[in-house]
């Protein structure tokens, strides 16, 4: 009997103990990130989501990385690459790389996963026209060389090969196992190995330590799934988490002072505009109005005091962190200019009657940005009624254009042209708000299929001037990403928004 | 003494909500920038702003109003729907009834907020939505227990006495057992209220229900959650509001049972 | 007693299978769910084919037959979001709520009722007072609410109990007293008057009569005779406690399956809703014959037919 009551108190302690305090971290160089999402799966190449490949990268490398500062190709898994011609390209691959199993990467490889991707049977969304569908084969030249023959002239093959489009699996793996026990047990060359995943909770990684690149500082890295901003926040500020991602402008200053962690921030490419919709009837149809409304709208303002300067202000449909990206004139914030543009076209401000469709919690403060813009338009005496959605109806009013004249969106991340201009400035595109404009359309074909650079450079700059002048959106701001980082992690946050624990260093303070 | 502090709450609360564009100093949408987070007791503000510069008042005021309308809404609605229901089941004994009171069963089945919520996610939301939505799911109670007292009514000897002085059935039902079913239904829409009116606030919480800009409880915890480190107050007074506004309810809820019905139980 | 859990089952089955068929017609109604699984740069041909390729272009009596077709062999189909069995998903969910729910009951049984027992029989004193305020705020405070200040309180500040999340013992502790708050407001208030009442029956009396102490008339005589109604009503407020989980999980980052529900309602997952909807009432009729069995252990007098 005593020998049980001491196993019940032994047993209790050990339970009571909060496992892996921060100071323990430290010691065993492990991190936890706090994020508000899980992972949708653990297959590479098979569902389009940015959070799952977030985390899928740290097992998996690409072809092709981004320069975190410049967003310009840069070696990873191909050490280079040549276009042959208009519709093949080349790729010269690392030697020596092994999966974590020790099967070795080669160009079979690349050829395996593209073509899982590709087949119907894996019901893979990479498979469509905007992912890897201009894709016509994947040629093996040798171990270490591999052709992609497209169907048509893609110069943007490029940037799926290095955003999260392209995550290598192993050929024999995939062949002797299958997709569904390397979803299970993700098996990739990248920095960190697949320990486990907890549903709803939690994703462990360990280092990989024969990776090519050098092992990674963390031994461990563990991704918790907090969908509630105020628990992550209590979670970093009691030290369970020692990454914690979207921190609101608001409490910037509460993380600050806690003393245990400090607020890191990066200009994200991802950007947030306010749609003008001229794909149904109604005053944005008349380009007057819609330049009257940019003029209407003080988008400093909203940065300043509803983001808490926490943005930053964009002029086109680009944001500089787009390798697209060419600098277009602000509309200058003027209610007397915006009078008289409502004037000229003869709409009287006072008799406006908008209806402003939200999101709530999707994108930083979107709505109360979205009550804010509502403020401001009346001032000139334009009424807007503000309707929030949950983000499924949201979509659905925005594809089937039920929408009221305005709707606030947020886009990204966008790193190239086409993955802005094309979707959104073409009528029969899913979420545009703008198009049958027959310039524009007739440019868009054009600038899609350039592969000379400067030829691309020169075509989204002339659409990108054409498009201010259209001013189908009251152009806003890039977000800013907030990441609150314990005094015991070195990290810098990146633009495309992801949470990259290769980089990351853990310090003893 | 709980008696008097259920009728005081609520009275209070009532007239709160009715007194609400009198008391309340502005509009409870009108933002100012500049006033953005204000504590409480500032000037102008004595309960604070919110992250737009509303009145925390203002919003907490035009809060009662809603959050009475939608508890009142739904109790009228459940009330007449579940108690005609349950009035005609416990008279008719045939198998409609015996198919309804099925149907009831299904329901409760199921927990009431996850079935509010899940007819709210699919026919939208919004204030109209809402008071729908925790109908459907609320009705049942009511039908089950006037089924059960209507059961146990028809049998006393006054209503089989009329019955055999050949009183038609819809007089039967409405004139002599409706009265005595009365006080049943008066004591659950007592009860029921502040059930809704939370799970109201709850769903909103969630994401679901009703939607800002609209000063609802809900809706504004919802809200303030976000800003628990920065300004305690956003979420600190709707919450205070709403468990002030269940509380009075409930006290004078079990003050009705005690008085008007003491067996029941719900 | 075998016929009655045979004609329990059998209606057990038809409930449930109304429940789905009620909740399949309702979320066929609702918005498109293609949208949000996909990118948003799909475009609009590929989200017809997708539409078409998961037979969302069906009519609906069709896509209800094979709906009917799959449940009967437990097959929800695959989760949109997930890509994997629903069924699967939300099973593995569920022992993560029932441990949360086992020790909300718990928690309810050690506090609710000895506070419901004292309350009574120590009618309109100072003590019976403080209880019955107790039990009415906490009916009146919002789990959600309850739960916010616990984490600032308990692991913001004092730092004793981790803010979320599943491991330890210690992660049981802030969701089960949230959980429990609202639940046992109402037992103790209804241990409170059955024990009222039967205190007032007259074999009590005798009891009392015959000489025997208080605390045994108390333990011996009332609790027992007072335990029906509240075990039946402990088995209707599962469904309500099952509900409040909902609201608890998402708080406290629980990996259950109330999180999972509003998840997968949220992102119009309708294969994990049916499956949920199917696992939450399947649960809720189980516990209640498991209730109904357990009367006729309290009670010999009520045979089960």
């Amino acid at each position: 009997m005593r020998s049980f009551f001491r196993a019940v108190i032994a047993l209790t302690v050990v339970a009571l103990a909060v496992p892996a305090l921060a100071q323990d971290r430290v010691k065993s160089k492990e991190i936890v990130i706090g994020l508000g999402a899980e992972p949708r799966t653990m297959l590479a190449v098979t569902i389009v989501d940015w959070t799952t490949n977030n985390m899928l990268e740290h097992i998996y490398d690409r072809l092709l990385d981004r320069d975190p500062k410049t967003f310009k190709p840069v070696p990873m898994l191909a050490t280079g690459f040549k276009i042959v011609n208009d519709t093949t390209w080349e790729f010269t691959l690392r030697k020596g790389v092994k999966f974590h199993n020790g099967e070795p990467f080669t160009a079979q490889s690349v050829k395996a996963t593209l073509e899982y991707a590709l087949d119907p049977a894996s019901k893979s969304h990479y498979a469509t026209a905007s992912y890897w569908g201009p894709l016509k084969e994947v040629q093996v030249v040798d171990d270490y060389t591999v052709r992609f023959l497209t169907k048509q002239p893609w110069p943007n093959l490029i940037d799926h090969a290095s955003l999260t489009n392209l995550l290598i699996m192993p050929a024999k793996a995939l062949k002797e196992l299958g997709p569904a026990k390397l979803a299970e047990k993700p098996i990739g060359t990248g920095p960190f190995k697949f320990v486990e995943w907890r549903r709803d909770e939690r994703l462990v990684l360990e280092r990989n330590t024969d990776y090519w690149g050098g092992p990674a500082d963390a031994s461990r890295v563990t991704f918790r799934f907090i969908p509630e901003f105020s628990t992550r926040m209590a979670a970093l500020l009691s030290g369970e988490i020692d990454i914690m991602k979207d921190v609101p402008p608001h409490a910037v200053e509460a993380v600050e002072r806690s003393g245990r962690a400090r607020v890191r921030s990066t200009v994200s490419s991802r950007i947030n505009y306010l749609a003008l919709v001229n794909l149904k009837p109604g005053p944005m149809q008349d380009v007057r109005v819609r330049r009257a409304m940019n003029h209407a709208v003080d988008v400093d303002e909203l940065i300043k005091a509803v983001l808490k300067g926490r943005a930053t202000r964009m002029c086109g449909p680009l944001a500089p962190a787009n390798v697209d990206y060419a600098p277009v004139e602000c509309y200058r914030y003027d209610s007397a200019r915006a009078q008289a543009l409502f004037k000229e076209a003869g709409v009287e401000p006072t008799k406006l009657q908008l209806t402003l469709d939200t999101p709530a919690g999707r994108y930083p403060l979107d709505k109360d940005v979205s009550l804010a813009i509502a403020a401001q338009l009346q001032r000139l005496g334009i009424k807007t009624n503000v309707v929030v959605n949950e983000w499924g109806t949201h979509l659905d009013k925005i594809k089937n254009r039920n929408t009221g004249e305005l709707f606030f969106l947020g886009w990204g991340p966008a790193l190239n042209g086409q993955g802005t201009i094309q979707p959104l400035f073409l009528a029969d595109q899913t979420y545009s708000s703008y198009g049958n404009n027959k310039v524009i359309d007739e440019k868009i074909a054009r600038a899609v299929t350039v592969m000379d650079p400067k030829g691309r450079a020169a075509a989204y700059a002339e659409l990108q001037k054409l498009v201010h002048d259209e001013a189908p959106w009251v152009f806003l701001w890039q977000q800013h990403d907030l990441y609150g980082v314990a005094n015991t992690v070195e990290w810098t946050p990146r633009a495309d928004e992801k949470v990259w624990m290769y980089d990351a260093k853990i310090v003893a303070r | 003494m709980k008696a008097w502090l259920g009728i005081g709450i609520t009275l209070a609360v009532v007239a709160a909500a009715v007194a609400a564009p009198w008391l309340a100093p502005v509009d409870p949408l009108a933002s100012d920038f500049a006033q953005g987070l204000r504590p409480p007791g500032a000037l102008g503000h004595p309960l604070g702003t919110d992250q737009l510069g509303r009145d925390l008042l203002a919003r907490v005021l035009y809060g009662a109003r809603l959050a009475l309308f939608i508890g009142a809404c739904t109790v009228v609605l459940t009330a007449v729907v579940g108690g005609l229901l349950g009035l005609v089941a416990g008279f008719v004994e045939r198998w409609p009834a015996t198919a309804l009171m099925r149907l009831a069963d299904v329901q409760l089945s199921f927990p009431f907020i996850l079935l509010a919520m899940t007819i709210n996610a699919i026919v939208g939301l919004g204030l109209r939505n809402i008071i729908l939505s925790l109908s459907a799911a609320g009705w049942v109670v009511y039908a089950r227990v006037v089924r059960g007292e209507v059961l146990s009514v028809k049998e006393r000897d006054f209503v089989q006495a009329a019955a055999a002085l050949g009183v038609g059935r819809a007089r039967l039902l409405f004139r002599h057992v409706l009265p005595n079913v009365a006080p049943s239904i008066i004591v659950v829409a007592s009860l029921q209220f502040s059930q809704f009116i939370v799970a109201e606030a709850a769903i909103s919480f969630l994401g679901f229900g009703v939607q800002p800009p609209t000063p609802a409880w809900g809706s504004m915890l919802a809200e303030g959650r976000d800003f628990l480190y920065v300004a305690w107050w956003l979420a600190a007074f709707p919450g205070a509001a709403l468990a002030l506004t269940a509380l009075g309810v409930n006290l004078l809820g079990d003050w009705l049972r005690d008085t008007l019905d003491p067996k029941l139980r719900v | 007693m075998r016929a009655y859990l045979l004609s329990r089952l059998a209606q057990t089955a038809l409930v449930v299978f109304l429940s789905l068929s009620a909740v399949f017609a309702m979320v066929r109604l609702g918005g498109d769910p293609v949208l949000l699984f996909m990118p948003m740069d799909i475009q609009a041909k590929d989200v017809n084919e997708i539409r078409q390729r998961l037979g969302f272009n069906d009519p609906l009596p069709v896509q209800y037959a094979r709906f009917v077709g799959g449940a009967l062999r437990g097959d929800f189909g695959e989760s949109l979001r997930y890509r994997r069995d629903a069924l699967g998903l939300v099973l593995e969910r569920l022992p993560a709520t029932l441990l949360l729910a086992a020790s909300a009951v718990l928690l309810t049984l050690v506090v609710a009722v000895p506070l419901g027992v004292v309350t009574a029989v120590r009618r309109n004193t100072l003590v019976d007072h403080a209880g019955t305020l107790a039990t009415v705020i906490g009916q009146a405070v919002p789990g959600f609410w309850l739960g916010l200040m616990l984490i600032y309180v308990f692991s913001v500040q004092l730092r004793w109990l981790p803010t979320g999340g599943m491991g330890s013992l210690a992660h049981l502790v802030m969701p089960s007293v949230v959980l429990a708050a609202f639940f046992s407001a109402r037992i103790a208030r209804l241990t409170r008057s059955a024990m009222l009442e039967a205190l007032g029956e007259d074999y009590v009396l005798t009891a009392r009569a015959k000489g025997l102490t208080e605390p045994r008339v108390v333990a011996k005589h009332t609790l027992r005779n007072s335990a029906i109604p509240i075990v039946t009503l402990a088995g209707l407020e599962i469904g309500q406690l099952l509900g409040g989980a909902v609201i608890t999980e998402t708080i406290f980052a629980w990996p259950g399956l109330g999180r999972l529900t509003v998840q997968a309602l949220l992102n119009r997952d309708f294969p994990v809703v049916l499956a949920a909807v199917f696992v939450i009432s399947a649960t809720y009729t189980v516990i209640n014959l498991l209730v109904d069995v357990l009367y006729g252990w309290l009670d010999p007098r009520v045979r089960l037919r």
